[in-house]
């Protein structure tokens, strides 16, 4: 690799970038149009409570304890129940014993087990145990007796509840990071489909200066984005080095599947056509973190899940290194096997 | 004389499609080879292994003494290309364009503008190159191919669909080059422009080289001069007569004419570059 080759041909694609009126909208409108939808999102909580409930009986009472702003959903399994509290989609999961109903009418004191969700507050857990006590209160008409064991699924982010607009954060930051893909796949596919860089490869750059070059681009368009955003909305106001890490990560991940883009795309429309599903696909994670429940497990099958999910803890929840190390790994596995993919098809285009 | 360009037995193939088979040549320095071929004939391959964009399956090339594919880097250093499709940045302007590519190539100091006024795009130089003519567009091609004084210039197709005063500067920057010393590879479909340019033509059919030689001695050597006539008939039409030169019936054919048939206008034709390709070959170089 030659620094000053590749000094040069990250100028170039900067100033090819913003040449092009559309990406250069998109960076420029794109953070101001997140940082707007940031500030006008509430500062405030306004929760709808899902709680889980497995129970091994039937328990018709169960149904008059819907009311406005409290919902029970059943789960068939326990081990579902704590799935879908650790997917967030339950606040909390009340699981009952078989028994739970011999022993309350025996006058004995059954256990009961409750799973928060990592960021319940105390307050909520005081709400949820009451809310059990009323569950009892119901079935047999007197203050229960029962012995209710808690158990925090995750990292324990009690007493931390998330405004809407902080849960939107992380979405937002991976919106803009993930944008890029089609900048960087327009860059690499223009400099396909027009062929300069068959005028480039005849000069003493080389193949790897070029990718070197075109990966610097795409790294300092997403993740400085993305920074910017997360520094000016108070993102990295904890762990700083986690998120900034994390989303130098995510950007190497929109680099990747950039090359991969703009290698099989011929024109502009189809890294479009390309690019929108994979951005979409990409961003289901984040979904999934701003609207708690929206999505089942199966996203964490997706390389961004990662990227998300540590900005998320990162940046609102205040998760070091300790707690989100494997989700780290794991982006930069991801990582490095889209990266090499994507270097390989690129290189085959490109002879 | 230094050789510039040597062909040892190169050979590409693409899959099982052989492209360029075992050819052999030489270019001196400061000569300039005109290059032609129909398209398909392995020209464009054989331009791209001289350059280091291809490694032959086969052979070996030198450029200044050079083993390409050993070298590439190097050889790049030294070479300059004018390819056939336009390949600037559109979106950068002219200077910007030569401003990078000089970068790359090291020049420095570098005259953005003296290199534009060579090339007749002075004044032009801040424009966008989105805005240009295809022969401007062309000509700043050629300039971008010689900025870093290249010893040996590769143009493919320089000319190709541009109007008589581009054509005609860029050939003057062609013999320019050559005057300075640069070897040209010339590859080219149009005959009357390689017969003015090259010392050398060399003929490329179906990944060989069929011919090599000076336009003078291929016209010699394969084609045929001839006399042709209008004569006027005793209907009173113009018809064309055509009297073969060199033979040794020659003297008694163009006695015969003028004795029989009532010569309107003559004139001698030598033949041409095409000519000598379809003798050669039994194919025109333009399908």
């Amino acid at each position: 690799m030659n620094p000053r080759l590749v000094g040069t041909l990250v100028q170039k694609d900067l100033a090819v970038f913003f040449r092009n009126r559309l990406f250069a909208m998109i960076t420029i409108l794109g953070i101001i149009a997140y940082l707007v939808i940031y500030s006008v999102m509430p500062g405030t909580i306004d929760y709808t409570l899902e709680i889980g409930l497995y129970s091994p009986v039937s328990i018709p009472a169960f149904e008059e304890l819907d009311q406005e702003g409290l919902e029970f959903v059943t789960a068939p399994t326990e081990e579902q129940l704590r799935q879908a509290v650790i997917d967030g989609r339950f606040i909390a999961g009340i699981s009952l014993p078989a028994d739970v109903m011999a022993r309350l009418l025996a006058g004995e004191r059954p256990g009961i087990t409750v799973f928060f969700a990592a960021d319940v507050t105390p307050e909520m857990r005081d709400a949820v145990a009451m809310v059990i006590q009323e569950l009892g209160h119901i079935v047999t008409g007197q203050t229960l007796d029962i012995e209710v064991s808690e158990e925090v699924l995750g990292l324990d982010l009690g007493g931390m509840p998330l405004p809407p607009r902080d849960r939107l954060r992380p979405l937002l930051a991976v919106m803009l990071i993930m944008v890029e893909t089609m900048g960087l796949a327009t860059l690499i596919s223009s400099e396909l489909e027009r062929r300069t860089i068959n005028a480039l490869l005849v000069t003493p750059a080389t193949v790897a200066d070029v990718f070197i070059a075109k990966g610097i681009a795409g790294i300092s368009l997403a993740f400085g984005q993305a920074a910017l955003f997360m520094a000016i909305v108070g993102g990295l106001d904890k762990q700083p080095l986690v998120v900034l890490t994390t989303l130098f990560l995510g950007a190497l991940l929109v680099i990747a599947a950039g090359f991969l883009i703009g290698a099989v795309a011929k024109d502009m429309l189809s890294v479009l056509a390309w690019s929108i599903p994979v951005i979409i696909i990409l961003l289901i994670p984040s979904i999934a973190v701003a609207f708690p429940g929206s999505v089942a497990g199966w996203v964490e099958a997706l390389p961004s899940y990662y990227l998300v999910d540590t900005i998320h803890r990162a940046s609102n929840f205040g998760a070091g290194w300790s707690d989100v190390w494997q989700n780290l790994i794991m982006l930069l596995g991801f990582v490095v096997v889209l990266a090499w993919v994507g270097v390989v098809v690129l290189r085959r285009r490109m002879q | 004389m230094n050789q510039a360009i040597t062909a040892e037995e190169l050979t590409y193939y693409y899959n099982s499609l052989l492209a360029v088979d075992h050819i052999s040549f030489s270019v001196a320095e400061g000569e300039i080879l005109g290059f032609l071929g129909p398209n398909g004939a392995g020209k464009t391959t054989t331009v791209k292994i001289l350059t280091g964009q291809l490694r032959p399956k086969g052979g070996r090339a030198y450029l200044l003494g050079m083993d390409v594919s050993r070298n590439v880097e190097k050889v790049q250093g030294q070479i300059g290309i004018c390819f056939e499709v336009t390949n600037l940045y559109e979106q950068m302007t002219a200077i910007e364009n030569l401003k990078l590519f000089a970068r790359l190539f090291g020049v420095h100091p570098f005259d953005a503008d003296a290199l534009l006024e060579r090339v007749g795009l002075v004044g032009r130089g801040k424009d966008r190159v989105e805005t240009y003519s295809k022969g401007m567009k062309q000509r700043l091609m050629v300039a971008r191919s010689i900025l870093n004084r290249p010893m040996v210039l590769f143009l493919d197709e320089p000319t190709a669909g541009l109007d008589p005063t581009s054509s005609e500067a860029i050939r003057k920057i062609i013999l320019e080059e050559r005057e300075r010393g640069a070897t040209v590879f010339l590859t080219t479909h149009d005959m009357l422009e390689a017969d003015k340019l090259s010392d050398r033509i060399a003929f490329m059919n179906q990944g060989k080289i069929v011919a090599l030689d000076t336009p003078h001695n291929l016209k010699q050597k394969h084609g045929k001069r001839a006399l042709k006539a209008k004569v006027l008939t005793t209907n009173g039409e113009l018809e064309d007569r055509e009297v073969v030169m060199d033979g040794p019936e020659t003297p008694q054919a163009v006695q015969e004419l003028f004795s029989r048939e009532k010569v309107v206008t003559i004139h001698s034709e030598e033949a041409t570059l095409e000519d000598v390709f379809i003798n050669i070959t039994g194919r025109a170089l333009v399908e």
